[in-house]
């Protein structure tokens, strides 16, 4: 919350364009169409990224993948240690990677919508009767890029009076200043929300963020994007779910990988002006 | 921090490498009938296939079983879930790794007492990956609608006997990269029927086969069985090449990146 993000789009449109990324990410295990959406996404972040701080989110993600990734690979080779659970097979190891590369493009993709968007833009924009719902959206998806962003600002303060930064030792002295942190900021939102008149049944709307032609091109795009996957999940074209034992090479229809190129928009057209 | 990352991202790959040629180039099939055999009974519902597999140890998963069919006899199948379930035979069932894509259909699972005469089939409790068929066993497979062992579809009943016939052993072949175009007679029960040769491996599996009438007890369950003995493997199915989509994908991935790494270095100097 210290830092504001810089002007970006209609926060509803990131959460279209987070949405159906997710989607496509989950209904295929094909790596063709994995780490396009991973390439598209880095772009879409290094084009829309909303503060620097915001940067270390989108790392942290990355890397969470990647441990996801790793950690279902090598759940595959269980199957050496527990024999009810079968053979280790090229096949078993070769799917457990698809799983988990999936599994990775998710988290890549959440990480993307972390970085590049405000939590709170979209409390102002939720209508009055679900404004506290959406409040404990916005806190529980803004509250790992807030916590990333408050953990390295503590490790940055305690390097520079020559503590001990890394290490199970310097944990309780991390901990105690992001959570005192944490306790902060809440209590600065709660007392700022009240002074506006949340709570209170009147609330005004301050500068409301309008739908730009640029936010609805993300939004809709995005949907064909989705609504493309959703139909090759349906009728069961353009490869999906690549088999995996004998392994054959996965396919990449092109009208799949046109609808993942579709999901770059917001990079095209980077941040629309804000009225 | 990114050492280690970049170590594990190499060994991923590697992984991924090593794995991908060891599936696709087909296990090298132990070409004499001598040794470990079970026969594996494929029912379509139009068609139904039973092939005598040379085992390459004394007990091996019905998975493996075919594989070896794959191997040995050009059987085409298709396995699921990370290569514990089996998807598709023949050509037949979904032909990605989801192996309910094509639900209520799917290829039941049977066991054979295998012990030669008539098989009684019983519906494996088991998945295919975690069962152990040994010398002389025989598994059936059936596609078909139905979720108990009362409403799937059974295969026919064949023999052991009559799908590895004894004297059947060692069929000789001049050699394994050319399919004979004349089988060689394989001598057990009644109507032996020669079949041409054909690469297609869904239309007609294996240039050694001939049909058999079933047995007469139960003539309605089985009209033909399609019987394939054992012998050496043919050729593997060609390896169709790289499709056009990888490549695409992966330039468009590289331009992504590229224009992400610039935008990214653009920024920094803003902000600077």
């Amino acid at each position: 919350m210290s830092v504001r993000p810089t002007q970006t789009f209609h926060p509803a449109a990131w959460i279209v364009w987070a949405t159906c990324a997710g989607f496509v990410a989950f209904v295929t295990t094909d790596p063709v169409y994995l780490v396009l959406l991973i390439a598209v996404s880095w772009f879409v972040h290094a084009s829309n990224r909303a503060t620097t701080a915001s940067d270390r989110s989108f790392r942290v993600f990355l890397i969470a993948g990647l441990v996801a990734l790793v950690l279902r690979t090598s759940l595959a080779f269980l199957g050496a240690v527990v024999p009810s659970i079968g053979a280790v097979t090229s096949a078993t190891i070769a799917f457990a990677f698809l799983e988990g590369l999936r599994l990775a493009t998710i988290l890549v993709v959440f990480g993307t919508f972390n970085a590049v968007t405000d939590p709170f833009g979209l409390v102002r924009m939720a209508p009055r009767r679900f404004h506290e719902p959406a409040l404990a959206a916005a806190l529980a998806l803004s509250i790992a890029p807030r916590t990333i962003a408050s953990v390295g600002d503590v490790r940055e303060a305690q390097r520079l009076r020559g503590l001990p930064v890394s290490g199970l030792r310097s944990l309780p002295s991390l901990a105690v200043p992001v959570l005192e942190r944490g306790m902060e900021e809440a209590s600065t939102l709660a007392e700022s929300m009240d002074a506006r008149g949340h709570g209170r049944g009147r609330r005004s709307r301050y500068r409301p963020q309008r739908w730009s032609v640029a936010a609805i091109a993300v939004a809709a795009t995005a949907v064909v994007a989705a609504a493309a996957f959703l139909s090759a999940s349906i009728a069961g074209w353009g490869g999906l779910h690549p088999a995996t034992a004998p392994i054959a090479w996965p396919q990449g229809d092109p009208r799949l990988l046109v609808a993942i190129a579709l999901l770059a928009t917001p990079g095209f057209l980077r941040t629309d002006g804000a009225p | 921090m990114r050492r280690r990352l970049a170590a594990t991202l190499l060994v991923t790959a590697a992984l991924l490498v090593v794995a991908m040629p060891a599936a696709s180039g087909g296990a090298a099939a132990c070409a004499a009938a001598t040794g470990p055999h079970a026969a594996l009974v494929v029912d379509t519902g139009s068609r139904s296939t039973a092939y005598c597999v040379a085992l390459d140890a004394p007990t091996v998963t019905g998975i493996h079983l075919i594989q070896l069919a794959g191997a040995q006899h050009g059987l085409t199948y298709g396995l699921g879930f990370g290569g514990q379930a089996v998807c598709r035979l023949q050509g037949v069932g979904p032909a990605g790794d989801d192996c309910f894509a094509d639900h209520p259909n799917f290829w039941g699972y049977w066991h054979g007492d295998g012990h030669g005469g008539l098989e009684r089939w019983t519906w494996a409790s088991t998945g295919a990956a975690s069962t152990t068929v040994g010398s002389g066993d025989v598994e059936g497979w059936a596609w078909g609608a139905g979720d108990s062992p009362a409403t799937h579809p059974m295969p026919p009943r064949v023999g052991i006997d009559a799908v590895c016939a004894p004297e059947a052993e060692p069929t000789p072949t001049p050699t394994p990269s050319t399919p004979p175009s004349t089988p060689p007679s394989v001598g057990s029960a009644s109507g032996a029927q020669s079949r041409p040769a054909s690469s297609a491996a869904s239309a007609s599996p294996t240039p050694r086969a001939r049909s058999a009438t079933p047995t007469p007890d139960d003539p309605s369950s089985s009209p033909m069985v399609q019987i394939v003995a054992a012998g050496p493997p043919p050729t593997p199915p060609a390896h169709g090449g790289v499709p056009p989509g990888v490549p695409i994908a992966a330039a468009l991935a590289i331009v992504f990146v590229g224009a992400g790494l610039v935008r990214a270095r653009g920024r920094k100097d803003v902000e600077r």
